[in-house]
């Protein structure tokens, strides 16, 4: 029998190989799972199907026929739907809008609005959103609604033309019953010759609603098999590389006194309290799949986050202090270096120097203090030199440095400021291995010198060759904590898909 | 050195294009090179030049001020009224105009930056609601003040300058000094240019978006004085549109409307610009209306070269 979809030594590089002669074959009715950990390439490999990537090289065959989608139009159009992690939905329409936003039943002029609510109510009605009507907007939605409406458009698409359905990540917000539905929907569907591909952190849903399942590890499968003869601990093994994790200091080592305290932290990305502390001299990591709550955890202990509840304290020689604000926060030596450099990190357009003075002028003594350029100046090309930052010089504009020595700046940022608690989400993403390196070497003489360190990350080998500790987050929970030389890759993995596995939360 | 230049060459270019319109109309009109030319621009000029400063500080921060003109006439207003109903010294009435202006900033202030309202809407609120409290403040009618106020924009014997001018090149120097040179300048960069990221430095974002607009509403308050001091009273229709020479100036200027990047000594070429133009137009004969047309190109033409200079 032809396979609906069978790829061939497909590659894809960024910075690096993210798929390396990747050969999947997906029959006609067959309902296969896609698991691996963060940045193992799934997503890039569903991108590639589903023509929102081109593959570097490689070749895609669809029913037997060459299959190159030019743009996601094209594979829409060769029958490839796809219900995407990042919801692809728009805020200001209605549902109805949204899940027909690409085959509008269209009449002489304009739209059928008729049509439009007749079908949505439809699929509304299929995926389990038979309360809300077609006509409201999707702004008022909650995240598991939203994600029905990404799956009802998803099932728009008329069903002889569909020939293979992506879901990536489908059930990440649904409920236990939503999600049985989901599943009931895609076996009927697949028992009608829809083909799927089920890419998802919950491997109890993939073993018990796929029929055959694929492990990437580092851009290479690892494993085809059906899923009867499989458990979740063998997906976990596949998925982890245990030789890599033994370093030559795995002795636990001595730390100073605790510096920071987190008591009972929550916010509304996560609700359950999440309690740690860091010593002087330590690296903590904060482990977790992608949506886990890294992120949101080290924002809320630095003071950002919305609703947030519980306390944050710092501990020095003098009085304690409670952090309550991002401003209290880098004011009294905490620094967060967040994953999204661009955005909250650097300011474009402004020079190297202003970059790397920003965060201590509030050491000056006031907004009326005096900035002499000349001190400035001198001041950050000390921290260029001794970070090794390549650039032109104090004046040169950020934009035009590389993304690790941007990095490497926002490291001087805060070294300026005098921290010594520093929070760094993702510190080494998206720059090269010798801006890695040195960011490592910079990190771990920080802590040599007593900085408390929480890094989170979502390479695990990032973690284990840097932290004493690391905590490990599941589904924006905080489920174990691991001392140096205790740890395996497994068990980091295991503790990592805890949370998605084992009964959801009622119906809400 | 040659990002040295880079800075210095920003103003530069901008003087350069100001001396070549002052020599075309050198050239073109037969008067333009007389006192009386002077006069008129230097009398008309630090109202607009004081209340630019606070816009462009404030366009720098990432917001805007519509309320600027209206509170030119608010204070004007008030300093008229206060004078000849109340009988209060002029130091007085003035002090009061100003602190007017700076209140109405203040309301912009907070609610632009603690109940996060867009500064845009609650400036254009202010605008409105600014030009009626002038209305209500004068009962519509023109308060002659007279001659005591007037002084402020005659010139001093021996320099030639009024003091409403020495006021206002006094203030371009201190907030230019205050933009590049204090933290609270730098701070109101690095807001502008990225505010999330600001925060995430340790700046408390709101008090300085506060201050901004508080010192942009006493500026006005103050060009509402220079233009009291002008007229020789208070009309409470004077400054219409305003805002948007300031922002015309600003912008000329080198000032980004969208934040992070702007110079107070490039707007100050930019009011200079402007006031050159319209003067020298008039004396060419140009109409009223060819005029604002050839304004509006003027700034068109200027942020192109902006977006070409910056590449």
């Amino acid at each position: 029998m032809t396979a609906r979809i069978a790829t061939e030594g497909l590659d894809k590089s960024f910075a690096t190989p993210v798929l390396k002669q990747v050969a999947l074959q997906i029959s006609p009715g067959s309902i296969h799972g896609l698991v691996g950990e963060n940045g193992a390439g799934k997503s890039t490999l569903v991108n590639i199907i589903s023509g929102l990537l081109p593959p570097d090289s490689g070749s895609i065959a669809l029913d037997g026929r060459s299959y190159s989608p030019a743009s996601r139009k094209a594979a829409l159009v060769a029958g490839i739907a796809l219900a995407s992690q990042e919801l692809s939905l728009i805020d200001t329409l209605s549902v109805a809008e949204n899940i027909l936003l690409a085959s509008f039943p269209q009449k002489a002029l304009g739209i059928n609005r008729h049509a439009v609510r007749q079908r949505a109510r439809a699929l509304m009605d299929l995926v389990g959103l038979e309360h809300l009507s077609p006509q409201t907007p999707l702004a008022q939605l909650s995240l598991a609604e939203k994600q029905l409406v990404e799956l009802a458009k998803a099932l728009s698409m008329p069903e002889e033309t569909t020939r293979l359905l992506i879901l990536d990540e489908p059930t990440s917000a649904l409920t236990s019953p939503q999600a049985n539905l989901l599943h009931q929907i895609i076996k009927q569907r697949s028992a009608a010759g829809l083909s799927v591909i089920y890419v998802s952190h919950r491997l109890d849903d993939v073993l018990s609603v796929c029929d055959t399942v694929s492990v990437l590890r580092d851009g290479v499968i690892q494993l085809t098999a059906a899923c009867t003869s499989l458990t979740s601990n063998d997906l976990i093994r596949a998925m982890s590389r245990e030789e890599l994790l033994r370093h030559s200091d795995d002795k636990p080592r001595a730390f100073g006194e605790v510096r920071l305290t987190v008591e009972q932290l929550s916010s509304t990305d996560f609700p359950e309290p999440i309690s740690l502390h860091c010593h002087r001299g330590e690296i903590l990591g904060i482990a977790g799949l992608s949506g886990a709550g890294r992120s949101e955890l080290l924002h809320a202990i630095y003071g950002l986050s919305a609703e947030r509840q519980g306390r944050v304290v710092l501990h020095a020689a003098g009085p304690d202090t409670v952090i309550d604000s991002a401003s209290t926060a880098a004011n009294n030596g905490i620094a967060l270096i967040a994953e999204d450099r661009k955005s909250q990190g650097i300011f474009s357009g402004k020079s190297v120097s202003l970059n790397t003075t920003i965060a201590g002028l509030g050491k000056l003594g006031g907004a009326l203090s005096t900035i002499l350029p000349k001190r400035e100046q001198r001041v950050s090309e000390e921290l260029i030199a001794q970070l090794r930052v390549k650039c032109e010089g104090p004046l040169q504009t950020i934009d035009e440095l590389s993304g690790g020595n941007q990095q490497k700046l926002l490291v001087a940022r805060w070294l300026q400021a005098k921290s010594d608690v520093w929070l760094l989400d993702e510190p080494t993403r998206g720059v090269d291995v010798g801006s890695k390196l040195a960011i490592h070497n910079q990190l771990r003489q920080l802590r040599d010198q007593g900085a408390t360190i929480l890094i989170a990350s979502s390479e695990l080998e990032e973690l284990t060759a840097l932290c004493d500790r690391i905590l490990v987050l599941s589904n924006k929970k905080a489920v174990a904590t691991y001392d140096r030389g205790q740890w395996s890759k497994e068990m980091l993995l295991e503790a990592a898909f805890s949370n998605y596995q084992g009964p959801r939360a009622a119906a809400g | 050195m040659l990002r040295k230049l880079n800075l210095v060459f920003e103003e530069l270019f901008i003087f350069i294009a100001l001396l070549l319109l002052v020599m075309f109309f050198g050239v073109m009109a037969e008067n333009f090179f007389t006192a009386g030319t002077l006069t008129a621009i230097l009398t008309q000029l630090p109202a607009l030049t004081v209340v630019t400063i606070g816009m462009t500080l404030v366009l720098i921060s990432g917001g805007i001020d519509l309320s600027v003109g209206s509170v030119v006439a608010l204070s004007a207003g008030v300093i008229g009224i206060a004078f000849t109903v109340f009988e209060l010294p002029l130091i007085i009435a003035a002090a009061l105009g100003i602190v007017a202006g700076g209140c109405a900033g203040l309301v912009n202030g907070v609610l632009g930056s603690y109940f996060r309202l867009p500064v845009f809407i609650v400036t254009l609120g202010m605008l409105e609601a600014g030009r009626g409290l002038a209305y209500m403040v004068t009962d519509s009618q023109t308060v002659y003040i007279g001659a005591s106020i007037q002084s402020l924009s005659l010139p001093i014997s021996g320099i030639g300058l009024s003091p409403s001018f020495l006021v206002s090149l006094g203030l371009v120097v201190l907030a230019q000094y205050a933009l590049t040179r204090t933290v609270f300048g730098r701070y109101l960069i690095a807001i502008g240019t990225n505010e999330q990221a600001a925060k995430i430095s340790g700046i408390r974002t709101e008090p300085y978006l506060t201050w901004v607009l508080v010192i942009s509403g006493l500026l006005a308050g103050l060009g509402g004085l220079m233009n009291a001091a002008y007229l020789g009273a208070s009309d409470p229709n004077a400054a219409l549109g305003l805002e948007l020479s300031a922002i015309a100036a600003a912008v000329i200027g080198g000032t980004s409307l969208m934040g992070g990047r702007g110079s107070i000594v490039g707007a100050f070429i930019g009011v200079l610009i402007i006031s050159v133009l319209q003067n020298g137009l008039a004396q060419l004969g140009v109409s009223e209306p060819v005029k604002r047309v050839i304004t509006g190109l003027v700034i068109i033409l200027a942020v192109l070269l902006d977006r070409w200079r910056s590449r």
